[in-house]
């Protein structure tokens, strides 16, 4: 009885020892498990792999031509962006007003802000790091587009620009084309009026990056933190 | 056979019957504990224990690595972890279920009715429910073989071209094609161009189980190929005649809601249908009937003689003899049915059975007629876009292929060599054919006699389209891509008119063009696609005028050969069907209805005619019919008609896959295209072996306390007037409860609380299953569930009352967990691993739960389940695509039970939420309550006073089961209402089915 149990303890203890360190050092294995209490289960969760599947992932893609329930896309403008004589659309299908403003501009700042920067001169935080050429929305280009190609454009993507149409819902895509033709409109507006103050804003801009040395200007930084002021104003 | 690779299915594969039982249990505990020397105390246990454990550990017990795998190309609008839904169409025999099935991330993992299509109306049935399991069950076949050798589909279609040039030679004289029956525009397309191509090809439609005989009894009576559509909804006194409408029907789920319908408006003030069941049979009909007659099958067209006597006045002489010829009938019985079909003149529904010689079908076409209830009751429609089932096609095809006419058999589905009449000998013939090309789900019995196998696309994977009954056009929508590069009958046919492989979408949207037009085709198509099915395209009724004189033809039915030994009935699988699903475990350990047995399919008998046969349950027996014979075990089915064997369709596959291969007997080795439903002069005989079977009644019995409570329509109507609970009676005149407990008020938030109204219930078990789908419940096998085992979290109780000699009634109730206020488990948990939430849900945490059953032991419904084994240890990775993403998987050593499906609950709270609204009623279904056919189970808030679920519970009829335990179940029922006509309340004996309490 007695030698059984110091065998048993000894049992113990060198599992213990043979499993390698107790604690404080590094190990490229993942740790000892020993209750695995349903910890992993014979289930496939979201953005899982999965064994089954040829390309390891347990995502599938919809098959094409099939439609979901709510997925009925009949309304081709709001959809596509794009009319039924596959032509872009002149104005935005929905109505627009501040709330629509207000929501598109929250999704500007998290979507499109890294690249096209608060204003929309194509000279965010990208731009400013990585040198990715961005286009601004100011150009007489993009000026001229219809709302339907600016949507057209967030959806599909285009040029080095990826195609948005799986983080942002149809109706957000909207609301953004709306915040940037709002964006657009009040540049246009106060062109001759605030020329000069842009060009200031440029000049200290640069100023603030030759001294910190880290990119984003003040202003920009406000909006990117989704602070409360528009970024129209701060000019 | 494929291998059975010991890692798969275990708990089923090894556990179901093979008398292994006892070695798996060894290897499933952990190693030193199943082990232990003898007299070893229990503390030098668990110190081996842990040891052992931690032993285990070095081996392997580290984390698991688990990686991200995000969509490469995200698709729109998929936000991963919640689940999307599409309208599909599951196409069965001639029918077609319109459905709504839950995908997550692209995966189909749930099916539900869609509540606007006609065939389902939103409820579902077992098969449906279990269909998904289907989709990913592990023994699909996984590639197109010729001669059991790998090939490409490529391979197929050129082989497919040169054998297409001969016999365009011939105009396809040597070409054979065997379908089963169908109902879709885009196959019956498909067939026409075929035969176009190949004028002389011998195309043969064929169904194991198929209503034949009826469509040729319309034939006969109104000269035309119609088919019909039961209005139960408008019948108020219905008639079944040997037939089962409300269970092994593919209109089922109609049916039941139209039949629980009428039950309902009865119990609530209106007018109660009356169901009449005349059969030999228990099925689940005559168990839901007022008054139940025992008569063998063959006896039913001379109850229709005698019964069209006292309706119609003689046509054409010939039927003319009155009732009392019938053996054994009290002539009591058939007068009062008679005086209440004619009292409800347009409101009466006859019924008869598929099984039933066509003469009775024509005959009980024309009584419907002579009462007035066609186009009432009963519809009728043209059979459009439709193969109908013939076995004498199949007859003269197998003819053609034993006279080596047949160069090349294509079968497109179906599985002839296992289900075709054992008199044809389908197998032999098959060999004749140098060249045949089988579609199959699996590589079963078919596919190993065929040169070319092409697996066959699950209707979750493959486009296709369907009419439902009365018309109505539905399109098949994938869910997924084939698993494993399946093919749908209509890509196979494609290839065989086209010559090219064309994708199913095109072939089916070539079809659907003429149909909604070429004007904005697209628009429509997807309308048609989104929805589910096209509306407004019902066929319009026909009102078919009697041709013949089908009530004289009755009589020249040769008389029925009651000297003849036993009479032998062939019943369809109520799960299987005709052994299609028996590869799949939730239906096989489906309890029968009616038997309550899983995983076998006994001969059953009346307790008289084993007795007078020297039978008991469990015998092994030898059943001689027909110069054929089949060895199987027997079972007693109380209220069969003496002298009668049933034998149910579908068991005994030798090629299903690894779960049901093996699985029961096969009845189809003594069924003959001569009497492929019924017929006389079987005989059997008792062997000395005995063998087990596993019923889950004896697990589920309340010991003998009345716990479902019954009435009739007119003790319920005179206790409403005089204000009475209708529900008491049993123990409600105890005196008042009083609880030791502390009790909660339950007064904030939502309160769920569940109805199930035992009078409309019909017991089908589609709640199981939906349960099982939801709540990822595994499959335990054979022998666990002999055990007491089963893990099914709803059960459903069946319940004998009066003779069993003779013809007893039953009651079915389902019992899921009651979410007890004050729960006796709750109260001996010593690690509070299952509580109360402030929902009034009875929660189990999982995690927490450390097994000591003692919830299970205290718990008096016994509705709680205990992981003996891991039963889903080894799982293989395409059943996991099959479980419910948002439901855990239970380990071994936990306790479960019905959650009220609270993950459903939280999806649809959080919903809300986020759609800024409050939660409405009906927002919330639980599974059962979604599956349920006959719209038995209300779920919804207590404290919402205008709830469904509140009005439920205010009806006279509602009980706790086992009140007087004072656990205040949140689950309640409402009790059973029986119509009993007042004419018949003393007939005697077997006449009625009423018995003195």
């Amino acid at each position: 009885m007695k030698a059984r149990t110091r065998l048993s303890v000894l049992a113990l203890a060198s599992a213990v020892a043979a499993s390698g360190c107790v604690r404080g050092c590094t190990s490229s294995r993942p740790p000892i498990h020993l209750n695995p209490s349903m910890d992993n289960q014979p289930k496939v969760r979201p953005q899982t792999a999965s064994l089954f599947f040829s390309d390891g992932a347990s995502m599938r893609q919809p098959v094409p031509g099939t439609v979901p329930i709510g997925g009925l896309k009949e309304d081709t403008a709001f959809f596509t962006g794009k009319g039924a004589d596959e032509q872009f659309v002149a104005a935005i299908p929905v109505p627009v007003d501040a709330t629509v403003l207000e929501r598109g501009r929250q999704r500007y700042v998290i979507y499109c802000q890294p690249c096209h920067d608060a204003r929309g001169d194509g000279k965010g935080i990208l731009f400013q790091r990585g040198n990715v050429p961005t286009a601004s929305f100011h150009q007489e280009r993009l000026l001229a587009y219809p709302d339907g190609q600016i949507f057209d454009v967030i959806t599909n993507g285009q040029g080095l620009m990826a195609g948005y149409r799986w983080p942002i819902p149809p109706a957000d895509r909207w609301a953004i084309v709306a915040y940037v033709r709002d964006l657009q409109q009040k540049r246009s507006a106060s062109a001759t009026g605030v020329a000069a103050d842009t060009e200031r804003a440029s000049e200290s801009e640069r100023a603030t990056r030759a001294v910190r040395g880290n990119g984003a200007p003040a202003s920009e930084r406000g909006g990117g933190s989704g602070g409360a002021k528009p970024p129209g104003k701060s000019q | 056979m494929p291998p059975v690779t010991p890692t798969y299915w275990r708990s089923l594969a090894q556990l179901e019957e093979r008398a292994e039982s006892r070695a798996f249990i060894e290897r499933e505990f952990p190693e030193g504990a199943s082990e232990l020397p003898e007299g070893i105390t229990r503390r030098d246990m668990m110190m081996l224990l842990g040891a052992s454990l931690s032993l285990a550990g070095l081996a392997g017990c580290r984390r698991p690595v688990e990686e991200i795998v995000p969509y490469v190309t995200a698709p729109e609008e998929i936000v991963p972890g919640i689940p999307r839904y599409y309208a599909t169409t599951m196409p069965f025999r001639r029918s077609a279920y319109g459905l709504i099935v839950e995908s997550h991330e692209g995966r189909p993992t749930k099916v539900e009715g869609n509540p606007s299509h006609p065939s389902t109306l939103g409820a579902s049935s077992t098969r449906v429910q279990a269909s998904v399991l289907g989709l990913y069950d592990p023994d699909r076949s996984q590639s197109i073989t010729l001669r059991g050798e790998r090939k490409s589909w490529s391979d197929l279609v050129t082989a497919w071209g040169s054998l297409s040039e001969a016999h365009a030679s011939d105009g396809g004289a040597s070409l054979g094609i065997l379908s089963e029956s169908f109902s879709s525009p885009t196959l019956a397309r498909l067939a026409t161009e075929l035969r176009a191509r190949y004028p002389k090809l011998q195309w043969a439609t064929y169904d194991a189980v198929s209503d034949e005989n009826r469509l040729a009894g319309l034939r006969q009576a109104t000269g035309r190929d119609v088919d019909l559509m039961l209005r139960f909804d408008r019948a108020s006194v219905i008639l079944a005649l040997d037939a089962d409408p409300l269970l092994t029907d593919p209109e089922m789920i109609r049916h039941a809601r139209g039949f629980a319908d009428g039950r309902r408006a009865g119990a609530t003030g209106g007018v109660m249908n009356r169901l009449y069941a005349v059969e030999g049979v228990y099925s689940l009909t005559g168990a839901m009937a007022d008054h139940r007659l025992r008569l063998e099958s063959r006896q039913i067209a001379l109850f229709v003689s005698a019964l069209a006597a006292r309706l119609a006045p003689p046509v054409g002489g010939g039927a003319s003899v009155p009732g009392p010829d019938v053996p054994g009938l009290d002539a009591r019985w058939i007068d009062a049915l008679a005086k209440d079909l004619l009292a409800n003149r347009g409101k009466g529904l006859i019924v008869a059975g598929e099984r039933q010689p066509p003469a009775v079908h024509a005959a009980v076409c024309a009584l419907n007629n002579h009462l007035g209830n066609t186009g009432k009751t009963v519809s009728y429609f043209e059979t459009k876009d439709a193969a109908l089932p013939s076995a004498s096609s199949l007859a003269s095809l197998v003819a053609a292929m034993k006279a080596g006419t047949i160069k090349t058999l294509v079968v497109l589905g179906g599985n002839p060599v296992f289900d075709a009449p054992a008199d044809l000998d389908f197998a032999s013939a098959m060999a004749k054919v140098p060249q045949s090309i089988a579609l199959g789900h699996s590589v079963d019995e078919t596919a190993v006699k065929a040169a070319w196998h092409v697996p066959l696309a699950h209707y979750l994977e493959s486009w296709g389209d369907a009419r439902a009954v009365g018309g109505t056009l539905s399109v098949v929508q994938p869910l997924i891509l084939p698993l494993f590069g399946g093919r749908s009958p209509v890509e196979m046919l494609g290839l065989m008119v086209g010559g090219q492989d064309r994708p199913g979408y095109d072939i089916v949207r070539e079809t659907w063009n003429p149909i909604l037009g070429e004007a904005e085709f697209d628009k429509k198509w997807n309308r048609v696609l989104h929805d589910g099915f096209l509306a407004g395209s019902e066929l319009p009724e026909v009102v078919p005028a009697l041709t013949g004189q089908p009530l004289a033809e009755l009589g020249r039915l040769p008389a029925a050969d009651a000297g003849g030994g036993l009479e032998v009935v062939f019943l369809p699988s109520s799960s299987l069907h005709d052994g299609r699903f028996a590869n799949d475990g939730w239906l096989q350990e489906l309890p029968d209805p009616l038997t309550k047995l899983t995983w076998d399919n006994p001969a059953l008998v009346s307790p008289k005619t084993a007795e007078s046969l020297g039978v008991a349950n469990e015998d092994w027996v030898r059943l001689e019919y027909a110069g054929r014979s089949l060895e199987l075990p027997v079972w007693l089915l109380p209220g069969m008609s003496d002298g009668v064997v049933a034998l149910t369709l579908g068991y005994g596959r030798s090629h299903a896959g690894r779960i049901g291969s093996g699985v029961g007997f096969d009845a189809f080795k003594v069924r003959s295209s001569s009497a492929p439903g019924f017929a006389s002069g079987a005989r059997l005989t008792r062997l000395a072996r005995r063998y087990a079977l596993s019923a889950t009644q004896e697990h589920g019995s309340m010991e003998g306390r009345p716990v479902v409570h019954e009435s009739t329509l007119t003790e319920l109507r005179s206790k409403s007037a005089a204000g009475e609970k209708s529900a008491e009676g049993a123990h409600g005149a105890g005196p008042p409860h009083f609880s030791l407990w502390k009790e909660h008020t339950y007064d904030k938030g939502h309160q769920w609380g569940m109805t199930i109204d035992l009078n409309a219930c019909i017991g089908c078990n589609a709640c199981m299953v939906a349960c099982q789908s939801e709540n990822n419940v595994p499959v335990v096998g054979k022998a666990q569930v002999a055990k007491g085992r089963e893990m099914q979290w709803l059960r459903v109780d069946r319940y004998f009352s009066g003779d069993p000699g003779g013809n007893p009634e039953m009651v079915f109730q389902p019992v899921p967990c009651m979410h007890c206020e004050d729960a006796p488990c709750e109260q001996v948990c010593p690690v509070a691993a299952t509580v109360h939430d402030g929902q009034g849900l009875n929660v189990m945490v999982y995690n927490r739960c450390i097994g000591t059953r003692y919830c299970s032991n205290n718990c008096p419904y016994k509705v709680r389940r205990f992981n003996f084994f891991n039963f889903t240890k080894d799982t293989p990775d395409i059943l996991k695509l099959a479980m419910n993403p948002d439901v855990t998987v239970r380990a071994r050593g936990v306790m479960e039970k019905c959650t009220y499906c609270t993950q459903r609950i939280n999806r649809v709270k959080i919903d809300a939420k986020l759609a800024g609204r409050e939660l409405r009623d009906g927002d919330v279904k639980t599974a059962c309550q979604q599956a349920c056919p006959a719209s038995a189970i209300e779920f919804g808030d207590l404290r919402d006073e205008s709830s469904r679920v509140v009005k439920a519970k205010a009806d006279p009829r509602n009980y706790s089961l086992l009140e007087e335990l004072n656990t205040k179940p949140r689950t309640t029922y409402l009790a059973k209402v029986r119509n009993p006509n007042p004419d018949l309340q003393h007939a005697p004996g077997d006449a009625g089915t009423r018995h003195p309490a």
